[in-house]
């Protein structure tokens, strides 16, 4: 059965092509070297974002709105903390502070 | 001419289109996936409390999770139930020894002191024939005195010597409880015209008005079942029992042998003896089978809610299943919520595999959690038996207590485990169900309460946060999950404090959740209603 789920599903799968090459450009833009465990940390914060906000709106589709919203608003907390400190190890990397 | 003029088409690189599109996949991925989040949450093949026809709503594969011994276990001597040990059995008795002794006091009063009164028991203490007491007892019965310990007959005069906790519970409730229920009903009641409504629409029981070697041999009043019809093998009439059992109406089923001990051991339905009886010789199996509730009403218990919608449903099934193995040649009877039970509900669902037992006394299935309300047929048709099952429900309710923690009458231990329990000889988790059902009379509403049954983290919706959730739950033996989880419970799901549920002025009537607009009264009702407020005199 072809439900809302499944086609938004269907959606995302679609999307993550774009999104994959958009980061590698991005990435070329700040010209960061990018090694696979850089990779894969992106991957685990872009996923960990993904997945709480998944859990989040399931929860107020659920019919619990205070949980969906508490839950939002503490991982976001930790999203950006965990985000800031994935630029930090993504920036000591540089092409041109390896550079000067 | 470089690379990235040459890709500029229109003032946007290719690069720069890359890099935008990214950015805006990546914005519409987050908003996509919150999309599915609402999706899934709203799935109504999540909602646990739909009635399900088909056997694909019993998901969970039990062989990979049998027990490895019987989780009620014996210790001591084993005996059957007494009527009088349920505050439901022995509201009979209690009546009939308040109107005896009503009458006895009537007689005092009027300067006919009966020495016969209550039988052979010991005369009253002269307080309770003084002027104050006795003039508490009002014809408008609005105000009824509880008669002392001492006053009752056999068996209540010995079940109060040895309880003397339950006598203060009934006595409290008679005395206290019944008068300000009234009250509250006619200052509330009309705000729950429409549960109570929902909750009769289900009333739908039929009595069975013949003993078992009557009723179970016949379809109907008159005709006889015919010669059995023999079965390839035990197996295959496990079967196809379950298959019909799922297609009349039940979300879970089960199949194991009768003990009599787990069957009353008074009143057995249809006979003229109230007392003591033997099990019928043709009950050798029993089919167990349930249902849960309809999800938003039972999140708006105990005063939005009812027990009914799953009774009327899974009695309905029972009806259905009995006249089945009839028709095949085989006795049977059902035992269900609305056509009544010969026998006793949780020790047969642990042993016929459906689930765990819980803190609070009810039995936890992996698919619907506490929402679950069972019914059963005993019959001597030859089925392959299934067997107890455990998937964690024992080491979590050790540490969730969350059950323990909502109950508005303190009914639910909040005992480390259930060691030291002992009810006829078994070890299991046992309620005051005495303090319980004085709560059930304090409540508005369709009668009753089952915030635990709800308020149980195994009561979620069946979507895939919740399995999750129960699956790491399920593999961490160090129980860390369990405390994380039960935790978040507490934090993210909020619900009203216990005292909340009460009557006013101490509570308000509160809900664990808000009731679904369907059951609001101002929404649909002309009538003048007054809100139960916190502080209302």
């Amino acid at each position: 059965m072809i439900t809302d789920l499944v086609i938004l599903a269907f959606v995302v799968g679609l999307l993550t092509v774009p999104v994959i090459i958009g980061m590698i450009e991005w990435f070329r833009h700040f010209k960061l070297r990018m090694t696979w465990w850089k990779w894969l940390l992106s991957a685990i914060w872009y996923l960990m974002l993904l997945f709480l906000v998944l859990a989040a709106f399931t929860f107020i589709g659920e019919g619990e709105p205070v949980a969906g919203w508490k839950l939002l608003g503490s991982s976001a907390v930790i999203i950006v903390i965990l985000g800031a400190g994935l630029v930090r190890i993504l920036l000591a990397g540089r092409e041109n502070s390896q550079e000067e | 001419m470089s690379q990235k003029n040459s890709n500029k088409d229109n003032g946007v690189s290719r690069r720069e289109f890359l890099k935008i599109g990214g950015a805006v996949a990546a914005g519409l991925q987050v908003g996509a996936v919150a999309g599915a989040g609402l999706a899934a949450g709203k799935d109504p093949s999540s909602l646990t409390g739909w009635q399900h026809l088909g056997d694909n709503t019993q998901f969970v594969n039990r062989a990979r999770l049998v027990a490895r011994e019987m989780p009620i276990k014996k210790v001591g001597s084993q005996r059957r139930p007494e009527m009088w040990e349920s505050p439901f059995g022995r509201q009979s008795l209690i009546m009939r020894d308040m109107m005896q002794y009503r009458r006895m006091l009537g007689s005092v009063n009027a300067g006919d002191e009966r020495k016969d009164g209550l039988g052979s028991k010991p005369s009253l203490p002269e307080k309770e024939t003084s002027p104050e007491t006795t003039g508490a007892i009002q014809p408008d019965n609005k105000r009824m005195n509880f008669p002392p310990p001492e006053a009752f007959s056999e068996p209540m005069l010995t079940y109060y010597r040895d309880n003397p906790d339950h006598y203060e519970l009934d006595r409290y409730r008679i005395e206290e409880i019944m008068p300000k229920r009234r009250e509250d009903e006619a200052k509330y009641g009309d705000y729950y015209t429409l549960i109570n409504a929902w909750s009769d629409s289900w009333e739908t029981g039929e009595r069975i008005t013949e003993p078992p070697e009557e009723s179970d041999f016949k379809i109907g009043r008159r005709r006889r079942i015919g010669k059995p019809v023999p079965f390839k093998s035990k197996t295959h009439a496990a079967e196809l029992i379950k298959k019909v059992t799922h297609h009349f109406g039940a979300s879970m089923v089960g199949i194991t042998t009768i003990e009599p001990e787990w069957c009353y051991n008074y009143g057995l339905r249809g006979s003229s003896e109230r007392g003591s009886y033997e099990v019928p010789k043709h009950w050798k199996y029993v089919i167990a089978f349930g249902v849960p509730h309809q999800w938003e009403q039972v999140n708006s218990n105990p005063s939005c809610g009812t027990s009914f919608d799953a009774y009327s449903r899974i009695s309905i099934a029972a009806r259905r299943l009995e006249t089945f193995i009839k028709s095949l040649g085989y006795p049977a009877r059902r035992h269900s919520p609305m056509d009544g039970y010969d026998l006793i509900a949780v020790p047969y669902l642990v042993k016929a595999g459906l689930g765990e037992q819980g803190r609070h006394g009810i039995v936890i299935t992996p698919e619907t959690g506490s929402n679950f309300r069972a019914a059963f047929v005993t019959t001597s048709l030859p089925m392959e038996i299934d067997q107890p099952i455990e998937f964690g429900v024992k080491e979590f309710c050790e540490r969730c207590k969350i059950c323990a923690e909502i109950c508005p009458s303190g009914s639910i231990s909040f005992a480390k485990n259930n060691e030291g329990m002992n009810t006829r000889g078994y070890r299991h988790w046992e309620i005051n169900r005495t303090s319980c059902y004085n709560f059930w009379m304090q409540s508005m509403g369709g009668l009753g309460c089952r915030l635990c049954l709800i308020a149980c983290p195994y009561s979620r919706k069946n979507n895939w946060v919740h399995r999750l959730t129960r699956n790491i739950d399920k593999a961490d033996p160090t129980g860390l999950t369990t405390r994380g989880l039960t935790a978040m419970q507490k934090k993210l799901f909020e619900a009203p404090e216990a005292h909340e549920f009460l009557p006013p002025p101490d509570g308000h009537f509160a809900n664990f959740r808000e009731a679904p607009d369907w059951l609001q009264v101002r929404k649909y009702l002309d009538i003048d209603v007054i809100e139960p407020k916190a502080g209302d005199k």
